[in-house]
């Protein structure tokens, strides 16, 4: 609040969610110290009190593609340990609580991606993200659901995660070693390039574990919903999002690619108290 | 009700953790097997676990999460008698066959998973000898190379009967005329001739099912039980499959 000319104005300034900032550098940096101390773990050394798990052992992808070989022969596929199952429900259970904030507000991958994203907003500032036409955009969306059906066909048939062979997430945790593919060092490099252009290029047309987690968008307990009767149409909180959805033009966002990252609500770029909310009631 | 970014945080910690505690005070959370073993670096199986680093810890569980083989199968092929074939230690099977005098360990179990998984094994490195019950199941399986049918013919020993019977196995004794203690060793086809024994003598597994009219039985099956429980003639079967072996017996 100040006051000009006699009168306290309020003047908005956009915020940002900032714990969701500390939530996913926490969630950057514990599996990158957890990956190190793998490795140190392997060659007799490591660091006392942090877990010496693979990469694997702690992604709940690993619990997705396992599913169908863990279901007809009860063993997981290689590299795959229980672990990756329990994380894989949890998110599931999170997710269906709450969408897919597994993405929004834990992965490193779109962590990274949205740090370099910074260095594209600087430099296009509006154009930043809006490069891709609306139409081919909204084909391509659907496109990580086909790569979905082909890792999930890959590894049930063949027992093993091919998928590792092209996978940025491997690539960005184990770009130093020898056991990381150069397909996998080209997707990742590829998709940091993008995310100079798009927000989370990744995420919007290609995550596999997106494509599973964005479902939970159609039925999930707390959505994004907004309050037409106070909302102002500014359009504010559809600029904001990093996923492009038109949070202005519905009333409860059930878009499969929301994130739930905040960033659209009232407590974050909406100028408007109680007008775009995270709840599980309704709004007016 | 409506969630702000911080409970929202909190409530993520407390079920991705609480999560984790739960499912570790169950017993169900492990992040890694340290029995995993090493994988090929190069060639058309780099990244797949390497069966040659199969350690003598592994448990036959362990092997199945490395490898596309059930822990059953592997007790079926070693003979081993357990409730939980998963929890049996590979290092345990060479007191299970100390007595009949066969170096049946590690190395032989590394050999199995290989031949049965269609992985690479030096057959150079070290000598070798499989239990007939391994063999039989290879056999089945139909997936092994001619170098690896011949190597089996001569490294394949029968527990049941003493080792004490032929020399022990060792390095510097030929497996191949040691301990090759098939039911018949002069090829000829008698009532205790198994579908496994033709095949371990070089008949073709394709020449063996034109002649019976079927898929291949189990290698473990005589040919005389076969051939009557599926109302064939023995002995007008086996002429005829005599007459394959004697084309590619040595």
């Amino acid at each position: 609040m100040v006051t000009m000319f006699g009168k306290r104005i309020r003047l908005f300034r956009p915020r940002s969610i900032w714990i969701r900032r500390v939530v996913q550098w926490f969630f950057l940096l514990l599996i990158a110290l957890i990956v190190l101390n793998h490795s140190l773990v392997e060659s007799g050394g490591g660091i006392p009190f942090l877990a010496s798990a693979s990469l694997h052992g702690v992604c709940p992808f690993g619990g997705v593609e396992t599913l169908y070989t863990y279901l007809a022969s009860g063993l997981f596929v290689s590299k795959i340990h229980d672990s990756s199952l329990v994380l894989a429900a949890i998110v599931i259970l999170m997710s269906i609580l709450f969408g897919p904030v597994f993405c929004g507000w834990i992965c490193p991958l779109g962590t990274v991606q949205e740090w370099v994203s910074k260095i594209g907003k600087k430099l296009f500032k509006r154009r930043f993200n809006h490069f891709v036409p609306v139409k081919l955009d909204n084909v391509l969306r659907y496109l990580r659901y086909g790569v979905l059906v082909w890792v999930l066909y890959v590894t049930a048939t063949s027992g093993s995660l091919l998928f590792e062979a092209y996978d940025p997430y491997f690539a960005l945790f184990n770009f130093w070693s020898t056991e990381v593919a150069w397909t996998s060092l080209a997707v990742l490099g590829v998709t940091l390039v993008l995310s100079v252009f798009v927000e989370r290029p990744w995420c919007k047309y290609a995550c596999p574990y997106g494509a599973v987690l964005g479902l939970t968008n159609l039925f999930r307990v707390f959505s994004i919903k907004r309050a037409e009767s106070t909302c102002k149409a500014d359009g504010a909180c559809s600029i904001m999002c990093p996923m492009n959805i038109p949070v202005d033009a519905v009333k409860t966002v059930r878009n499969h690619q929301c994130i739930s990252c905040l960033e659209c609500t009232s407590e974050a770029i909406c100028p408007v108290a109680k007008t775009v909310l995270f709840t599980s009631g309704g709004v007016k | 009700m409506t969630l702000t970014s911080k409970p929202l945080s909190v409530i993520l910690f407390a079920i991705l953790f609480g999560g984790i505690a739960l499912s570790s005070g169950m017993g169900w959370w492990a992040t890694e097997s340290t029995k995993e073993p090493a994988a090929f670096t190069e060639g058309e199986f780099a990244g797949l676990a390497n069966p040659a680093d199969i350690r003598g810890s592994y448990t036959f569980g362990d092997i199945a999460n490395s490898f596309e083989v059930t822990p059953e199968i592997l007790a079926q092929a070693f003979g081993v008698s357990t409730d939980d074939p998963a929890a049996f230690a590979v290092k345990d099977l060479e007191a299970i066959y100390l007595e009949s005098g066969y170096e049946v360990g590690t190395n032989s179990v590394r050999m199995f998973v290989a031949f049965y998984t269609g992985l690479p094994f030096d057959l150079t490195a070290e000598e070798t000898v499989m239990p007939k019950s391994a063999t039989d199941i290879l056999l089945a399986k139909g997936n092994l190379t001619p170098e690896q049918v011949a190597y089996l013919e001569t490294h394949t020993v029968n527990v049941n009967e003493p080792a004490s019977a032929v020399e022990p196995v060792t390095e510097s004794t030929p497996v191949a005329e040691e301990t090759h203690v098939e039911s018949t060793e002069d090829y000829t086809i008698k009532g205790k001739t198994t579908f496994g024994d033709l095949v371990l003598w070089g008949v073709p597994k394709e020449t063996i099912e034109a002649l019976i009219g079927a898929d291949m039985p189990d290698p473990a099956m005589k040919v005389k039980d076969y051939a009557s429980a599926n109302g064939l003639d023995f002995e007008t079967l086996k002429p005829a499959l005599q007459a394959e072996v004697d084309k590619v017996k040595p």
